[in-house]
């Protein structure tokens, strides 16, 4: 008659294993240092093809990417506040003054990020809080086949001859505030940089603009699903990283880059204010900021390097004069000049 | 004579309360559905409602005195309130006879109808909204067949203006149109309508003094469904007409998403309820007034 009748040396033996199913996980853990990364899910595929791989080889850590949204990662880091588990951001500048304004953030100082001190400058912010990783570029998309000359000037979408053929952006979205600029600069003559200063006469002069204007957006593909059917000839402004990978999937689109010059927008990556892992955090920054890995990214992600070593992308102008925005001033401003916005340029 | 007691107070009472008392037990089926709403929609509304009228100093109507001063905010009442009356009113327009054809026809022609009203719901707003940013572009076919008519010169576009947001609309909520409209139609006893052709009644007559007052509560109905679902529409608008064409919708929508400014986002929200609620009142309140001269 077969009976289950346990000996000493099977309770033992039943017991180790139990106690090492337990604590394997924390083992495992020690020995596998993580970190986690917020970021956009656009920027998923390069950063697990080229920068997750590099950065674990070098030191040997595993690197998750959540992918969501700017907004998303800032709700993530409020709602941990008291037990952060994001180490690294990578968000727009104007969510990065939001993040600063609530304390969630740490500063990058040379001595953890020495590839700080080859950034070129306007690329580190509000002394070191975040920096730019890439900048993809502002100009203006047009169709191919509509326009036999590509733009040259940030006038061309006001000429008369494109009743009805231009798309803007809403001021809502990050890449319509260079309009705003835009026309504040054709209004008084100033100069890009100066104009963000005073956007007063930037509205009056948008509003010449009307006749123009097909659409405003504030969803990017249904913009591009019209300038590439051809009832838009022109979409100003356009943000590099988009057009450029629909121009390069075949789309009858270009990007101009006008004779004014181009504005960069923002790629920011900063460290989670008591965040774990911080020595790698900052080692995941200075790689970001390192020419070595911006070489690499900006083929991919049809953007501006911030590294000064590495060469700007080719068939770019190479006196192209690339503006920089005040976010600071955005930040202040920009809920009234959306609301302005409305306004002025309403049907 | 003892002392008093509550009881006279309860007096008149009495002849009220007891059915409250005993409720209905069939009244009871509506617990689930009631229990739902009240935890999924009355709370919340409570809580909207509450920060809508919460000022920095306690309860106030500031926030609405401040919304309701600007005269952009009239524009926007205006552009909702005027979008959602013409949609209603296409949809009206197209949903009634095709709510009669849907009652009268037989067998699989009914079937075949039927499907064409209900098969549309199951295709996302979002995917119709595009095909109508094809329909209705300058080289679009609707562009095309007019000015195959001769009724247009010139090809024009109607992507990005009110008309074409009105159109785009329509089809999105005719079904709802349709179906309480075809749903009364079918219990209206014909014969109603032959007494009165033996009557010497003209066909025109005949709609207006029996048809017309006998469908009146379907109409109501479908009022109200398209009119509250037109005037708080949200991804036709912004896919159909774009940033510059704001509606107490769109306009909540941003102040909630990308302001971050809860006041002005409830604000918008309360107003945007109280004329969805006044229409489908009043609507009702006119067809019972209408209905009740011709029914009885």
């Amino acid at each position: 008659m077969p009976s289950f009748s346990p000996d000493r040396r099977s309770v033992l033996r039943g017991a180790a294993t139990l106690g090492a199913l337990v604590a394997a996980p924390g083992i495992l853990r020690a020995q596998t240092r993580e970190l986690v990364v917020g970021g956009a899910a656009g920027h998923k595929a390069w950063v697990e093809e080229i920068v997750v791989p590099a950065f674990e080889r070098k030191h040997g850590a595993k690197v998750i990417f959540e992918g969501t949204r700017s907004l998303v990662n800032l709700e993530k880091m409020q709602k941990n506040r008291d037990r952060p588990y994001l180490s690294v951001v990578q968000m727009d500048d104007p969510v990065m003054i939001l993040a600063i304004k609530e304390g969630l953030l740490d500063p990058l100082t040379p001595a953890r990020v020495p590839n700080l001190a080859a950034l070129i400058p306007g690329t580190v912010h509000m002394d070191g809080m975040w920096a730019n990783y890439l900048q993809p570029w502002l100009g203006i998309a047009y169709n191919t086949e509509a326009m036999r000359q590509a733009p040259t000037s940030w006038a061309d979408p006001y000429d008369p001859a494109y009743k009805g053929r231009v798309i803007l952006p809403s001021l809502q979205n990050t890449e319509g505030l260079a309009n705003l600029f835009v026309a504040a600069a054709l209004a008084t003559g100033r100069s890009l940089d100066a104009a963000q200063r005073d956007v007063e006469p930037g509205f009056r002069k948008l509003a010449a603009l009307k006749p123009n204007l097909l659409t405003v957006y504030t969803q990017q593909p249904q913009a591009y699903n019209l300038l590439e059917q051809g009832e838009a000839w022109m979409i100003s402004s356009a943000m590099s990283s988009y057009a450029l990978e629909r121009k390069a999937a075949g789309a009858p689109i270009g990007l101009a880059a006008p004779k004014e010059g181009v504005f960069a927008m923002p790629s920011g990556v900063a460290v989670v204010k008591g965040g774990p892992q911080p020595d790698l955090a900052f080692a995941y920054v200075d790689m970001l900021l390192g020419a070595e890995l911006q070489q690499r990214l900006v083929g991919p992600t049809f953007s501006l390097p911030t590294n000064r070593a590495v060469p700007r992308p080719a068939g770019l102008p190479s006196d192209l004069v690339v503006h920089q925005i005040d976010w600071a001033t955005v930040a202040r401003e920009r809920d009234g000049w959306i609301k302005r916005w409305d306004r002025e340029m309403a049907i | 004579m003892s002392a008093p007691t509550a009881a006279p107070a309860a007096g008149p009472v009495p002849a009220r309360w007891p059915r409250l008392a005993r409720p209905d037990p069939v009244a009871l089926m509506a617990l689930p559905a009631f229990a739902y709403l009240a935890a999924a929609y009355g709370w919340p509304l409570l809580v909207l409602l509450g920060h809508s009228l919460s000022g920095p100093d306690g309860i106030s109507l500031a926030p609405f005195a401040r919304f309701l001063s600007d005269p952009f905010s009239w524009r926007v009442i205006g552009n909702t309130v005027r979008s959602a009356l013409l949609v209603t009113l296409v949809c009206l327009l197209a949903g009634y006879p095709a709510a009669i054809a849907l009652a009268r026809a037989r067998g699989v022609v009914q079937a075949l109808l039927l499907l064409s009203v209900i098969l549309p719901l199951s295709v996302g707003v979002v995917v119709k909204a595009y095909a109508w940013q094809i329909v209705l572009r300058r080289d679009g076919v609707v562009s095309q067949a007019l000015v195959g008519l001769g009724i247009w010169d010139a090809p024009q576009r109607l992507l990005f203006t009110e008309t074409g947001l009105v159109i785009g609309a329509a089809n999105v909520f005719l079904p709802f149109m349709i179906l309480p409209i075809y749903a009364v139609i079918r219990l209206i006893d014909p014969r109603l309508s032959e007494a009165a052709a033996t009557l010497g009644a003209s066909p025109v007559r005949r709609f207006l003094t029996v048809t017309l007052p006998l469908t009146l509560p379907g109409i109501v109905s479908g009022v109200a469904f398209v009119f509250s679902l037109a005037v708080s529409m949200y991804v036709v608008p912004s896919l159909v007409i774009g940033d510059r064409y704001q509606t107490l919708a769109t306009l909540t929508g941003r102040a909630f998403l990308f302001l971050r400014d809860e006041q002005l986002g409830s604000t918008t929200a309360v107003i945007l309820l109280a004329l969805a609620v006044a229409v489908v009142v009043g609507s009702t309140a006119l067809a019972r007034r209408l209905g009740g001269g011709g029914l009885s």
